[in-house]
C-alpha cells in the first residue's frame, strides 16, 4: 500500500485506482491497481462495513455488472465475485451486517445480492434506511420484508444523488433542490432546504458529529464548488459555508481558470474530514471544521467518478474513468 | 363532438389561453381532463423525450426540435401557468438562434420571437428590426403594426406596414389585406369620433368616484385622492379597449393626422439598434468594475468599531424582504413566504447575455466550465450527466434491438419458405416413407 497521507491528521493510506487505460499519467501516484476492473465506467464504490472481518471492496459499472475484491493487508485486490443487471449500475451499498449488497440499476430493478450464497434475487423491496431510488421522480422507501415499497414520496424534480445515514437522508434533485427525510418511524419529508450553490448539484454525503449522529451533509455541484451544510446549525451563517474546489490554479487574470464537475464526495469514517474527487482527475483531502485543504492528488488522465474510506479509515478508493462530462456528439 | 365532451370544455374555458392559431379540440379534452389532478405520467415522459430530443439532436434543422416542443406544450397546458415552462422555453429558443443567419426569415423563427413578445412589446420589435430577425415577414410587420394599433397610435401603425412593403414582405397579399383592415379600422372610427364631436359640445370629464378613502399605510400622512382622472383611469380604459372600433369607444381620443403639421418627437424613427435596450444602456461616464486592491490598497479599512451598548431595534424594523410565517414550514407547505426575486425582463437577460458573449470573446472569461454545459442547460430543464449517458445507453440499445428483430425476421422469412418448399414437396410425393426423406433432406438443403 502506498501512503501518500503523510499529514497526521489524516493518516490515510491510499489504495486502488482502476485505470482501465495503460498510458503514463493513469497512475501518477503508483497506487495500488485493483485486479480485473470492469470494462466501462466506474458510477459506485464502497466498502464492506466493520461487522466483516478484513476488507470487501464492491463497484458497479456502466458495463452492467457489479464486482466485488477482496482488499488485503498488503494491498493486493482478489476478484471474488460479479453480479450482472440488465442496465447500468447507478448505485450500490452494503447491508449493515455485511453479508449482502444492494444494487440499484437504469434497468429499473434493484437487486439484493447475498455474498454467501452468491445469489442475486431481483427484489422490488429494498432495505428503506439503505438505498433511495435514483433518478426517478419519487423515492422510494423499500422493506426487505414485503414486495411493495413501503411508501413512496413524491418528489418535485428527478433526483440526482442521494445519500442515507440512519435516521436522515438527503436527496438532490434537479432544478437544485434538496430535501431532507427523516427515517424513524415512518420515513417523512423533514425539510426542503434552499440550494446553498449556483450550479447543477452532482453529489451529497451526510456528516456526523461528535456523538457519531447525523447533523449535516456537504454538497457538490458541477461547477467546482462544496457547500457544507448543517442541519440545525446554532449559527447558520456562520456556520453554513461553501468552497471551492476541482478548478485549475489559473487565478492570474491572463488565462482563465478551468472548472471542473465535483463528482463525489466521502468523509473519514474516524477524523470526519473529506475527500472530494472531480473530472478535473484529482482527489482533494479536506478539513472542514478547520476550513483547509489537507492534500490535492496528482491529476490522472481520466475523470475521478468514484471514491470511498473503508469502515476504519485506513484505505481509501477511487476509480479513475470516463464521466461523460465531455460528451461527444 | 359528444355533448359530454362540449360542457367539459365549457367549464374550464375560462382557464385557457387564446392561441392565435387555435386549439386541436382533441388535445384540448385530453389536457384538461388530465390537468385536473396533476400532471399524468404521459405528459412528464412527453416532455423527457423532447427535453433529450433537444439535446440528441443530430441532423441540420435542429429548429424543428424545439418548434415541435412548444407547440406541444401550448396545446398541452391550455392555462399557460409556471409549470408549462413556456417562456423560458420561448426565451431559450429565442436566444439560441439569434446568431443562426438563416433562421432570421424563417416562418418560425419569427412566430416563436412573436410569442415570446410579452413584456416589452415595441423595443423587441425593434429589436428584431435591428437584428433582421423575420424583417421580410409579413406576420412580423402585421403583429407589430397591432401592437401600435393596441397603444392607440394608428399612424405609427401604418407606418409600419409601410416598412414592410417597402422590404417586400412575403406573403404580399396577407400584409396588403390587413393594412386594408387597419384603414378600414382607423376611417370608420375617425367617421364616428367626428358624429361624437357634433353630438356633445363639451365631451365629459374623466372622473372614478370611490365609495370610501383609501386607507395609508405606515407613518406617512399620504392621503390618495378621492377622484382619479388623468392618465392612470386613461390607460386603464386603454387596455381593455378591443382593436376593432365599436360605439363603446367614444372616450378613446383618436389622434387626427391632418392636424398633426410639425415633425415632433413622436415620428418612429427606424434606426438600427445595436442592441436591445435598457436602462443600463443610456447611462455614460459609467466606470468599469475594477479590482480595487490594485491601487496599493493591501489592507482592508478596519470595521467601524462596534458599539459596547445593544443598539435599540423596533421589532417591526425587520426587513420586509419575506412575508412573516407564523407556521412552522416544515409543517406546512400549503403556503410558503415569498421570495423576493430580481426584477428582470427577458429583454434585458438577452442583452446580458449578449454582452457578456462579446466581453468574453476578446479578454476571456474569468472562469471557464469544463463540461458540456450547453448541453446540459438547454432546454427548459436541466439534465445531469448520466442522464445523457443514460439516453446514449437506450438509444444504442434500441438500435440493437432493431438490428436483433430484423435478423429474427430474416431467419423466419427462410423457415417460412422451406415450410413453403416442403409443402410443394409432400403434395407431390404421396408414399410417407419417401416423404420423411424429403422433409430431411429438404432441411437439409436450406
Amino acid at each position: 500500500m502506498s501512503l501518500f497521507g503523510t499529514n497526521t491528521g489524516f493518516g490515510t493510506g491510499g489504495t486502488g485506482v482502476f485505470g482501465s487505460t495503460t498510458t503514463d499519467s493513469h497512475n501518477p501516484m503508483k497506487d495500488v491497481e485493483v485486479s480485473s476492473p470492469p470494462d466501462d465506467s466506474i458510477s459506485c464504490l464502497a466498502f464492506s462495513p466493520p461487522t466483516l472481518p478484513g476488507n470487501f471492496l464492491i463497484g458497479g459499472s456502466w458495463a452492467n455488472d457489479v464486482r466485488c475484491w477482496e482488499v488485503q493487508d498488503n494491498g493486493q485486490t482478489v476478484p471474488k465475485a460479479q453480479q450482472m443487471h440488465t442496465g447500468p449500475v447507478l448505485d450500490a451499498c452494503w447491508s449493515d451486517d455485511g453479508s449482502k449488497v444492494f444494487t440499484a440499476s437504469c434497468d429499473k430493478t434493484a437487486k439484493m445480492w447475498d455474498l454467501n450464497s452468491n445469489q442475486a434475487m431481483q427484489i422490488a423491496q429494498l432495505c428503506y434506511d439503505r438505498q433511495l431510488g435514483q433518478n426517478t421522480e419519487g423515492t422510494l422507501f423499500w422493506d426487505t420484508r414485503s414486495p411493495n415499497p413501503m411508501m413512496s414520496l413524491q418528489m418535485p424534480e428527478r433526483c440526482y444523488c442521494a445519500d442515507v445515514v440512519y435516521p436522515m437522508a438527503v436527496v438532490a434533485t434537479a432544478e437544485r433542490g434538496l430535501i431532507v427525510y427523516h427515517l424513524e418511524n415512518q420515513p417523512s419529508e423533514f425539510r426542503r432546504i434552499d440550494s446553498p450553490l449556483k450550479h447543477q448539484h452532482r453529489c451529497v454525503a451526510i456528516f456526523k458529529d461528535k456523538q457519531n449522529k447525523p447533523t449535516g451533509f456537504a454538497l457538490g455541484s458541477i461547477e467546482g464548488r462544496v457547500a457544507i451544510h448543517y442541519i440545525n446549525p446554532p449559527n447558520p451563517a456562520k456556520d453554513n459555508f461553501t468552497f471551492k474546489c476541482h478548478r485549475s490554479n489559473g487565478t492570474n487574470t491572463s488565462t482563465p481558470q478551468d472548472i471542473y464537475a465535483v463528482n463525489a464526495i466521502s468523509f473519514h469514517p474516524v477524523h470526519g474530514t473529506l475527500a472530494t474527487v472531480g473530472s478535473d482527475g484529482r482527489f482533494s483531502f479536506w478539513d472542514k471544521d478547520a476550513r483547509t485543504k489537507l492534500k490535492t492528488s496528482e491529476q490522472l488522465d481520466q475523470p475521478i467518478t468514484a471514491c470511498c474510506f473503508n469502515h476504519n479509515g485506513n484505505i481509501f478508493a477511487y476509480a479513475s474513468s470516463y464521466d461523460w462530462s465531455k460528451v461527444q456528439i | 363532438m359528444a355533448e359530454g365532451g362540449d360542457a367539459e370544455w365549457e367549464l374550464c374555458k375560462e382557464n385557457i389561453q387564446p392561441l392565435r392559431r387555435g386549439r386541436d379540440i382533441s388535445v384540448l379534452q385530453e389536457a384538461l381532463t388530465q390537468h385536473q389532478d396533476g400532471f399524468s405520467s404521459a405528459i412528464i415522459r412527453q416532455r423527457q423525450s423532447f427535453e433529450t430530443e433537444l439535446r440528441m439532436y443530430d441532423g441540420d434543422d435542429p429548429l424543428d426540435v424545439w418548434d415541435r416542443y412548444i407547440n406541444w406544450t401550448e396545446q398541452t397546458f391550455p392555462q399557460g401557468g409556471k409549470e408549462s415552462n413556456l417562456t423560458t422555453l420561448l426565451e431559450r429558443a429565442a436566444t439560441r438562434f439569434t446568431e443562426e443567419k438563416k433562421y432570421h426569415n424563417d416562418p418560425r423563427y419569427v412566430d416563436l420571437w412573436i410569442k415570446f413578445n410579452c413584456s416589452e412589446p415595441l423595443d423587441i420589435y425593434r429589436y428584431m428590426q435591428a437584428q433582421g430577425i423575420g424583417d421580410l415577414q409579413a406576420s412580423f410587420y402585421i403583429a407589430w403594426s397591432e401592437e401600435y394599433e393596441n397603444q392607440g397610435s394608428c399612424r405609427k401603425a401604418d407606418l409600419v406596414y409601410q416598412e414592410g412593403f417597402k422590404k417586400f414582405a412575403e406573403p404580399q397579399d396577407k400584409l396588403t389585406q390587413f393594412h386594408k383592415a387597419l384603414q378600414a379600422r382607423v376611417s370608420r372610427q375617425v367617421l364616428m369620433n367626428a358624429k361624437e364631436e357634433d353630438s356633445d359640445d363639451e365631451p365629459k370629464q374623466l372622473e372614478r368616484m370611490s365609495l370610501a378613502d383609501l386607507k395609508h399605510r405606515g407613518k406617512k400622512k399620504a392621503i390618495v385622492p378621492v377622484n382619479r382622472t388623468g392618465t392612470a383611469v386613461k390607460s386603464l380604459q386603454l387596455q381593455g379597449a378591443p382593436v376593432l372600433g365599436n360605439a363603446t369607444n367614444s372616450r378613446f381620443v383618436i389622434f387626427d393626422e391632418n392636424k398633426f403639421t410639425d415633425e415632433g418627437p413622436s415620428e418612429p424613427r427606424f434606426e438600427p439598434w445595436a442592441a436591445p435596450p435598457s436602462s443600463s444602456r443610456a447611462k455614460e461616464n459609467e466606470q468599469k468594475l475594477q479590482k480595487w486592491c490594485d491601487y496599493g490598497h493591501t489592507v482592508m479599512a478596519p470595521p467601524a468599531a462596534k458599539p459596547t451598548f445593544q443598539p435599540f431595534v423596533e421589532e417591526s424594523d425587520q426587513p420586509p424582504t419575506m412575508t412573516p410565517c407564523k407556521i412552522n414550514p416544515s409543517v406546512n407547505t400549503v403556503l410558503s413566504a415569498r421570495k423576493p426575486c430580481r426584477e428582470e425582463t427577458p429583454l434585458k437577460r438577452l442583452q446580458e447575455r449578449q454582452q457578456q458573449q462579446k466581453e468574453t470573446e476578446p479578454e476571456k472569461g474569468q472562469e471557464r466550465s469544463m463540461y458540456c454545459k450547453e448541453l446540459l442547460l438547454s432546454g427548459a430543464t436541466e439534465f445531469c450527466f448520466e442522464e445523457l449517458r443514460a439516453e446514449r445507453y437506450r438509444q444504442k440499445m434500441s438500435q440493437d434491438d432493431v438490428k436483433g428483430q430484423k435478423n429474427a425476421v430474416t431467419t423466419n422469412m427462410t423457415l417460412l419458405n422451406a415450410d413453403l418448399l416442403l409443402h410443394s414437396l409432400c403434395c407431390l410425393i404421396p408414399d410417407t416413407k419417401s416423404r420423411k426423406q424429403y422433409l430431411y433432406s429438404g432441411l437439409d438443403r436450406t
